[in-house]
């Protein structure tokens, strides 16, 4: 199997490549894993509180080429959008933009459940510190 | 019941019938199962579908015999080792382990709510760590520097996830014991749940397995 242009682009040149401080509240982390090879993929948001914009993603992920592309193409899809927009990212898409074969489906599978997760934190966050009134939009 | 390898009254080999691997042997689907008795039924077997023997024999006998040794090879890797023993069963049942993470994935998407992780954060967390170590070793070693330290940390890692990994066989093999008690007494109800938890074992095992792997190409 050969990887595409895309794929060792982002694997030879990683964006976004770290991390941000879990602790802070305006970040929100997400690690998951793929249990069919036994990767793992931390990715982290920094949003804007006022605005819900994700300003900063960072990833680090230990496993095969197509996960890494995975998780920095979708490092690099996140910024600049809302957390709402970011949660419309599909695996497909990945999978076409790097243009993945049948076998690393899953690999693109974690990158969105990464995004997810990670926006899922943030929110929990953001409940968390929010007076409970507030909360009347849905 | 069992397959039937050669006719009864003329002794000649059959066509295989699309029996599951368990039944090829004549056993039950129980996991627990009498490895002893399954590499002597895989010998008996393996001896009377010798290629040699048909040599002489009309064209069709022949596919026979080499269709049925091939699905006897198959189904005694398969029942031999135990995670693919589980592997298959779980198969058999309908799961699949890579289907599991696709339909979460879809679930998670529809629903809005959080994918559950078939594998815990926990154990998410420490595999995180390790790899960390790993790669930080590995730089070290490039410069050629070794730190002490470093080494220690992960050699207590690689202790601590081999014991793990023996935990989990022990706890898959509780369960297999739970599954045959439901084939003997054919309560099906206690079943989904049975193999939820294998398919949760299997998929902890696989990360430590990996990390295993990785752990010991690094300190090599
Ligand atoms: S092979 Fe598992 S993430 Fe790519």
């Amino acid at each position: 199997m050969s990887y595409s242009d895309k794929v060792i682009d982002h694997y030879n040149n990683p964006r976004n490549v770290g991390s941000m401080d879990k602790s802070s509240a305006d970040v929100g982390t997400g690690l998951v894993g793929a249990p069919e090879c036994g990767d793992v993929m931390k990715l982290q948001i920094k949003v804007n509180p006022q605005t819900n914009v994700i300003e900063d993603a960072k990833f680090k992920t230990f496993g095969c080429g197509s996960a890494i592309a995975s998780s920095s193409l979708a490092t690099e899809w996140v910024k600049g959008k809302t957390v709402d927009q970011a949660l419309e990212i599909k695996n497909t898409e990945i999978v076409k933009e790097l243009a993945l074969p049948p076998v690393k489906i899953h690999c693109s599978v974690l990158a969105e459940d990464a995004i997810r997760a990670a926006i899922g934190d943030w929110k929990k966050k953001q409940e968390a510190t929010k007076p409970a009134a507030v909360q009347t939009v849905q | 019941m069992r397959a039937v390898h050669f006719c009864s009254s003329c002794g000649k080999v059959q066509p295989p019938v699309p029996v599951d691997y368990f039944m090829f042997f004549g056993f039950t689907a129980k996991l627990d199962l009498d490895t002893a008795s399954l590499e002597k039924e895989f010998y008996a077997l393996s001896r009377r579908l010798h290629p040699d023997l048909f040599a002489q024999a009309n064209p069709e006998e022949r596919a026979f015999s080499l269709e049925q040794s091939s699905m006897l090879n198959d189904a005694y890797r398969t029942l031999k080792d135990p995670i693919k023993r589980t592997e298959y069963l779980l198969r058999l049942e309908g799961i699949e382990l890579e289907e599991q993470s696709k339909q979460a994935t879809e679930k998670a998407r529809a629903t809005g709510e959080l994918k559950k992780q078939v594998v815990p954060p926990d154990l998410l967390e420490e595999v995180f760590e390790l790899n960390m170590h790993l790669e930080e070793l590995g730089a070290q070693k490039k410069l050629g520097e070794d730190d002490p330290a470093l080494l220690e940390e992960i050699g207590k890692a690689k202790l601590s996830l081999e014991e793990k990994h023996d935990a989990l066989l022990h706890d898959l093999k509780t369960e297999w014991k739970k599954w045959d008690e439901t084939i003997d007494n054919g309560r099906e109800v206690d079943r989904p749940k049975i193999l939820a938890t294998m398919l949760d074992l299997l998929n902890r095992r696989n990360y430590i397995r990996n990390l295993l792997r990785d752990v010991n190409e690094a300190v090599e």
